[in-house]
């Protein structure tokens, strides 16, 4: 309390300091006044009772130093003093000035912009209502490695009835669906899902209702929610939406609601249309991702030992399809920032060892500036100021710049992360997306890195300026070496740290470079060149028996004779466009075994050549393969190597699930890269799309052309107009395109990496440069003597050379360690990357020796053309 | 002075301080002075400015007040009071002052423990 008061009273003391210092001089004046009166009274002579008063009172001076400081707050009116002066300082040196803001501007926008990011999409809490209860059930089979796998319905009910530990739980899966009738059908980005989707996220709805358990029974009316820009853009705002019919997918549906759009659930897509899943029985059909919401008491571990009672008595229930199979919860946050989370990390890390460079320049800049100051600061202490009133002064300055940096790079750093954005486009997903911006949390941290920054740089040549300082002023403050040999030692520590860091960015850099040129290099298994591929959604009324055949077969022959078409076909899911059905089959030869798991793909004849994928057995499909003959299959390479080892695949026969008519081999065609180039090929099997088969509605058409093939696309649709109007035409582009897209994201890591890299080795080269540099310009002298001694020009470029080589060696074995480290962690952000590759480190180590022996060399040379005439006067 | 012997010394004159103000009632920082040595038997030769961040600090806590008056030789001086808190203080620091002072002098006489 008193304390409080005390200090209440000093603060107030601070905005009245003339009064106080008025205050302070009177009252020692009228103390030496009644000393001296008394002294006189005792017989001193006049002059000999101020002496003894004065000598009393021990200082006048002193005295009124220790009352200033009491009385206000010293630290405060220091700090003050300190940041006017440093102001002036910096003022002073505009050039040394803008060079270090705008390196820290640069480096701190830099870890702002990828800070905002990381910011966005792992550490704001989701947009629903207490997201810290929402979690993901995921079905596991660790005898595959299965971590994520969608689940069937029947699973996600035993969930849904059988636990206590969760307030609501839905499943969903996203499709997308036509919306609108034959004339104006469109393909929407759509979410199907059980009644409680909703309740589980806490959501209401903007307008009308949301699904209620009713709506699920099979008497019901089939009913749509609509996103709110679902309903602004298909149907412009319409106030009397709510009760209305549309049709989706060629059915009927009545809008009960909508919701706002910000609530969205698949990233990067903004879903249109949710409606409500059919019940299904079929426990093989995995295509449910299910979400929950926990009640407060209960903690994850019990919900995730309820969940693993029903994966123990599901495995014993149903042991063809369940045997080993578990169940994994996960937190919603978790999961939502999982796929981007080590990225980001990785990329926060890399740029924050780019500012850690970017520091040690500044500090080497700092030390050599405060060497120069030696001066000016040994005069200071001489005139009393004591040492950590220096290191207060010094420092003061560093934390001004870094502050100024910071500043400047929080307003470059919305436009690093536009550009970094457009880079990363839509090749790298990243959730939450939308909701990248500058908020408190992200100024906090530029803060605080700032600050950090500044004490980073600041406090090493601070602490070597202030006690050469003071051996300055012992020896006059003339230009002595011991003086700066302290300061020397400090810079070459520095710039082996630096050297250090530069080269495990390099190795990063280098190794994903090399990684993603070997990716660019891979043959996809397929012809990309002049191909258009185009996404297709069939309606219901085509369904496989006979409709369906008739329009493959009808909508080919119409393209093929289209002029400038070389040839076309159809393919469920196109190589690399992020599509795979997998189906369990059992070999006909082997009827009692467990099943086995493949991709299934439905092609039709024509769709092999045109992507001039190469038939290594027998022959493609043909028109020939219909309804009425045998049920015939393609294989690939890998498959009729697992399925069939050691055997010719061509004539075998496979059985799918419990259909009892049999498959034959027909072909074995080569690998193709399915999913990504990085990724090697699974076993594939081709059904012909001719035959009979699965209902799946959604495919490619792929038309390879004589030219330009985007210049086909108007015949295309027209073409697809004449045979079925209500055909759905979603993705359009080029083959190349398409696995364009599949390198973005390597590209976009590479791109970023690089950038790091070659600003790391450019501040590492600048830093040595300037470390050689400032030690060849003190040693001026010495060099005069060297050469005036008979030195030869050539020797002395060797000696500097050997130095800076040095310090460069240093640095390169330090980070050699560190780049093997980092790589092998990086590598994993890539699929086919290898981290700690021998020849990618001996590479960069020889890059960052030439960088650092040619950073050396120009000083050097400097050096050896020195007039020793001119060097011995500069004394 | 070490800095840890300051915050002693400043302690104690703090306590000298409100003891001097309440026997002698109002007194200038010189008198005050003067007066301390005195009482300490000269034993305390120090320097007479170090009263007057005491007396700053103690006024700065609310335990003395001062004013600007005329001294006996009428001279203008700075005069300094107890106040109401001030002299709770100097209560409180006395008794804490014997019970330590009691409880060193028990270590320190041999007979005094049994």
């Amino acid at each position: 309390m008193r304390t409080l008061r005390s200090w209440v009273l000093r603060l107030a003391g601070l905005f009245s300091p003339g009064r106080r210092e008025d205050e302070i001089r009177q009252e020692l004046e009228s103390h030496l006044q009644l000393h001296i009166d008394d002294n006189v009274r005792a017989g001193m002579s006049p002059a000999e009772a101020r002496r003894e008063a004065l000598l009393r009172l021990g200082g006048i001076e002193s005295v009124k130093e220790t009352q200033r400081d009491r009385s206000g707050v010293p630290l405060l009116q220091h700090l003050a003093r300190d940041v006017r002066y440093a102001f002036r300082v910096l003022r002073r040196n505009p050039t040394f000035t803008a060079i270090t803001v705008v390196t820290l501007a640069l480096g701190i926008g830099a870890n702002t912009s990828i800070f905002t990011l990381v910011n966005a999409v792992l550490l704001r809490p989701l947009p629903y209502s207490d997201p810290a209860r929402l979690v993901m059930i995921w079905g596991t089979d660790p005898r595959t490695g299965g971590r994520e796998m969608s689940v069937s319905y029947p699973d996600f009910e035993a969930w849904r009835d059988g636990t206590h530990s969760f307030e609501h739980v839905a499943a969903f899966t996203s499709r997308s669906v036509t919306l609108g009738g034959a004339e104006l059908a469109e393909l929407v980005p759509a979410v199907q899902t059980t009644s409680g989707f909703f309740r589980v996220l806490g959501m209401n709805a903007l307008a009308g209702r949301l699904f209620a358990d009713s709506d699920e029974t099979s008497e019901a009316q089939p009913v749509a929610v609509l996103s709110d820009a679902a309903w602004k853009r298909q149907f412009g705002g319409r106030g009397d939406i709510i009760g209305t019919t549309i049709t989706i997918n060629q059915r009927p549906h009545v809008v009960i609601g909508i919701v706002p759009s910000e609530f969205h659930f698949i990233p990067t897509e903004v879903e249109q249309v949710y409606t409500l899943l059919p019940r299904e029985t079929n426990r093989e059909h995995g295509y449910l991702r299910v979400i929950a919401r926990r009640r407060p008491n209960a903690t994850m571990a019990a919900a995730q030992a309820e969940l693993d009672v029903i994966a123990t008595r599901t495995a014993a229930a149903f042991p063809r399809t369940h045997a080993g199979t578990g169940i994994a919860l996960v937190s919603l946050e978790a999961a939502v920032g999982a796929p981007v989370r080590d990225g980001l990390l990785i990329l926060l890390a890399l740029v924050g060892a780019v500012l850690l460079i970017g520091c040690t320049n500044v500090a080497n800049l700092l030390l050599a500036r405060n060497a120069s100051r030696q001066h000016e600061l040994g005069l200071r202490i001489s005139l009393g100021a004591g040492r950590a009133r220096i290191l207060q002064q010094l420092l003061t300055e560093s934390l001004l710049l870094a502050l100024a940096g910071g500043a400047a790079g929080l307003v470059m750093a919305p436009i690093l992360t536009d550009a970094l954005l457009a880079m990363l486009g839509s090749g790298v997903p990243l959730p939450r997306i939308e909701g990248v911006n500058i908020d408190r949390t992200v100024v906090l941290f530029t803060f605080g890195v700032s600050l950090a920054a500044g004490l980073v740089f600041g406090v090493v040549p601070a602490a070597v300026a202030a006690p050469s300082a003071l051996q300055a002023s012992a020896r006059d403050a003339s230009r002595t070496i011991a003086g700066t040999r302290a300061g020397q030692r400090t810079r070459a520590t520095l710039v082996v740290v630096e050297t250090a860091i530069a080269l495990v960015l390099l190795a990063a850099g280098a190794m994903l470079t090399r990684s993603f040129l070997e990716l660019r290099a891979t043959a996809p298994g397929f012809v990309t060149g002049d191909v258009l591929a185009v996404g297709l959604r069939l309606p219901v009324s085509l369904a496989p028996g006979a409709q369906r055949e008739t329009f493959f077969e009808e909508l080919r022959r119409r393209i093929e004779t289209l002029p400038g078409v070389r040839s076309a076909g159809f393919i469920s899911s196109l190589p690399m466009a992020g599509g795979r059905d997998t189906l369990q089959f059992r070999l006909k030869d082997q009827p009692g075994a467990k099943p086995l798991s493949a991709n299934f793909n439905i092609a039709s004849p024509g769709y092999f050549k045109t992507l001039e994928i190469p038939i290594i057995a027998g022959r493609e499909f043909s028109n020939a393969d219909g309804a009425s003959t045998n049920p015939v299959i393609v294989v690939n390479e890998t498959a009729a190597r697992r399925f069939w080892p050691g055997r010719a695949a061509l004539g075998m026969e496979i059985a799918v699930s419990e259909s009892t008519s049999t498959l034959k081999v027909i072909g074995v065609t080569g690998d193709v890269r399915q999913s990504d180039l990085g990724t090697a090929a699974r076993p594939e099997i081709f059904l012909c799309a001719l035959q009979p088969g699965p209902g799946w509605s959604t495919f490619a058409l792929v038309v390879k052309a004589r030219g330009e093939p985007m210049s086909l696309l108007p015949d295309v649709r027209a073409s697809l107009r004449a045979v079925q109007r209500d055909v759905a035409i979603s993705r359009v582009g080029t083959m190349e395109d398409v696995v364009a897209g599949r390198l973005a994201q390597p590209r976009a890591y590479t791109i970023l990496l690089g950038a790091f890299a070659a600003l790391a080795l450019i501040l590492a080269a600048v830093g040595l440069y300037g470390v050689i540099s400032y030690s060849v310009t003190q040693r001026t002298r010495e060099m005069g003597i060297r050469l005036a001694l008979g030195s030869s020009p050539a020797a002395l470029v060797r000696s500097i050379l050997k130095t800076g080589t040095a310090l460069t060696a240093a640095g390169i074995v330090i980070g050699l360690a560190g780049a093997y480290a980092v790589t092998q962690s990086i590598a994993k952000l890539l699929p086919g990357a290898r981290g700690g590759d021998p020849l990618t480190l001996a590479g960069v180590a020889v890059l960052m020796l030439s960088v650092g022996s040619l950073a050396s060399y120009l000083p050097a040379r400097r050096a050896a053309r020195v007039d020793p005439l001119a060097a011995l006067r500069v004394e | 002075m070490s800095s840890d012997r300051a915050e002693v010394w400043q302690g104690t004159l703090a306590l000298m301080i409100l003891k001097t103000l309440d026997t002698m009632g109002a007194q200038h920082g010189y008198g005050l002075a003067r007066r301390i040595e005195q009482t300490s038997g000269h034993s305390l030769a120090v320097n007479y400015g170090t009263i007057y961040p005491a007396l700053l600090k103690l006024e700065q806590e609310g335990y003395i007040a001062s004013s600007w008056g005329v001294s006996e030789n009428n001279r203008r001086a700075k005069f300094y009071t107890l106040t109401g808190a001030g002299r709770k203080q100097l209560a409180r620091e006395a008794r804490e002052w014997e019970r330590t002072a009691g409880i060193i002098a028990r270590f320190f006489s041999p007979k005094a423990s049994s």
